[in-house]
């Protein structure tokens, strides 16, 4: 108990030490700002995409087969994350004409090819594995 | 219609995989994660101070590059981390407050509230790191650097409280099987379409195919598979520009016919250098990567003058922190200071080529600061002058 109640206090002390940098090291304006993109990461992540992955899972186990849903999970799973870590690059919002070195990779030829190479693996690995649980039964 | 998208009860959730054994595992990694962005991070804050009370190294010249690598790549790990520990245990979210009992509501209020704290700062801190190191701003007041800093504190204090709560059920949670249901919700009964052992490692394979994903802006040999990381890696002698000479609006000074390089002692003029006169100094040659704050970093081969030289031959004392000035006339980085260590060290050059070409006007033509161990922004570009104290 004892040690909780450490590790608790020291993390309460370095929570409102950065309470106290954002309201002394920002103007009240910057404070509003601040505060709506911590409210927008929070409804984007618990409305918007939590709803979404809730829809994708009720359709997935409705519409596939049993032996399609493993691998398209695990589909889910991977490439949902690569489409969320690429979002930044993939706006290009911020390429620069003036600096060619900057979003120099064809992004969106990439990530929609990643996309079809992972909805045909998870046709495949579904494929065989409904022929497996087939000839299994 | 208004009845029917009212939010779930947590009950309505079935699926055995949201369950606390998921969390906790998952959680134990994002909290490492968490953890080594937080470490990598003060220390790249701490090298960006104008001046250390504990001196900031010069050696390894590489040592800025591996935590800011880490940094940025411990941080896109934590992005299916993060989401696959939300989703396990989204049910949470829609519990209904003890109203009844005033103590547990003000237990429950609190702990709410706290998670509430570490999920938005998380998500925050994941979301603004990721724009910046694409260059993306689409915030209209705030600054990256000091808003992504105090929310790492709140995100590493909520963490730590969270850890406190959590951690006689995390104990235990860890220590038996991953598919034990002591800890289940009463309906989480059905069986997910991957075993819960599945689910954690498939979350740990795209954590690591994220980072293969992104990591090749700072590990060479990566940058082929490296397919959404912010650059390619190529740009004038091999290094990629962050800020051009246009974006800085030095063109013209830049380039000026005369152009000269002042050192100044004590707010009086003591010397200054043409380019020539800088090309006929003893010239030297380093090895050294730019290290950039947003993650990517680059090996050059880089010839010029040593700041020592230059110090000694306008009769500059060597021995204290030099500060550079650039042909900037604006941005929070048209001066940085190189600390007395820094300024002394015979790596520390006014580079005047790279990859044996005369610098090219965006990596920071006539000549730039290139100094080991020392994250990009402070290796100052289009120099004008030297500052030294008398």
């Amino acid at each position: 108990m004892r040690t909780r109640l450490l590790v608790g206090a020291c993390g309460a002390s370095l929570a409102l030490y950065g309470a106290a940098l954002l309201l002394t090291r920002q103007a009240p304006a910057q404070w509003v700002e601040v505060a709506l993109w911590l409210g927008a990461g929070v409804v984007a992540h618990d409305v918007v995409l939590s709803a979404l992955v809730v829809a994708a899972c009720f359709a997935g186990s409705r519409l596939l087969p049993v032996p399609w849903r493993a691998p398209a999970l695990v589909a889910l799973v991977v490439w949902g994350t690569l489409t969320v870590v690429a979002v930044p690059v993939l706006s290009r919002a911020g390429a620069r004409a003036d600096n060619p070195t900057l979003l120099d990779r064809p992004y969106l030829t990439t990530w929609c090819a990643i996309s079809v190479i992972v909805v045909l693996l998870v046709a495949v690995t579904g494929f065989v594995r409904s022929r497996r649980s087939r000839a299994g039964e | 219609m208004r009845a029917r998208l009212k939010p779930p009860a947590p009950e309505q959730f079935t699926s055995r995989l949201r369950s606390p054994a998921v969390a906790a595992r998952v959680g134990l990694w994002l909290g490492v994660s968490f953890g080594l962005c937080f470490v990598t991070g003060l220390i790249s804050h701490y090298a960006q101070l104008p001046s250390h009370p504990v001196p900031f190294p010069t050696s390894p010249s590489w040592g800025y590059q591996v935590t800011q690598g880490l940094h940025v790549t411990s941080g896109v790990a934590a992005v299916p981390l993060l989401l696959v520990k939300l989703w396990s245990v989204l049910p949470k979210l829609f519990e209904s407050l003890p109203v009844r009992d005033a103590r547990r509501l003000l237990i429950a209020v609190l702990e709410r509230g706290s998670i509430g704290v570490l999920v938005a700062a998380s998500i925050f801190q994941l979301a603004t790191g990721a724009l910046n190191a694409a260059q993306w701003y689409p915030w209209l007041t705030f600054s990256f650097r000091t808003a992504h800093y105090a929310l790492a504190w709140i995100a590493i204090g909520a963490l730590l409280v969270h850890v406190a709560v959590k951690l006689p059920i995390t104990r235990d949670l860890l220590s038996g099987d991953i598919d034990a249901t002591t800890h289940d919700r009463v309906t989480a009964t059905v069986p997910g379409a991957l075993s819960r052992r599945a689910l954690v490692r498939t979350t740990a394979a795209a954590a690591g195919v994220a980072v293969l994903a992104t990591a090749g802006g700072t590990v060479p040999w990566l940058r082929r598979v490296s397919v959404f990381a912010t650059r390619t890696g190529e740009g004038p002698g091999g290094v990629p520009i962050n800020k051009s000479a246009q974006a800085a609006g030095v063109e013209e000074s830049a380039t000026a016919p005369d152009w000269r390089l002042e050192v100044v002692v004590g707010g009086v003029l003591a010397a200054s250098f043409s380019y020539d006169d800088l090309r006929a100094m003893p010239p030297h040659t380093v090895d050294l990567p730019i290290a950039c704050v947003e993650g990517w970093s680059a090996q050059g081969t880089w010839s010029g003058v040593r700041v020592a030289d230059v110090l000694r031959t306008a009769d500059a004392p060597t021995d204290r922190e030099v500060v550079v000035v650039s042909l900037q006339q604006a941005g929070a980085f048209r001066r940085s200071t190189l600390p007395a260590s820094f300024a002394a060290d015979e790596r520390t050059l006014l580079a005047l080529d790279l990859a044996g070409e005369p610098l090219a006007l965006d990596h920071g033509f006539p000549c730039r600061v290139i100094a080991p161990n020392r994250p990009g922004v402070l290796q100052t570009k289009w120099v004008s002058r030297l500052e030294v104290s008398a």
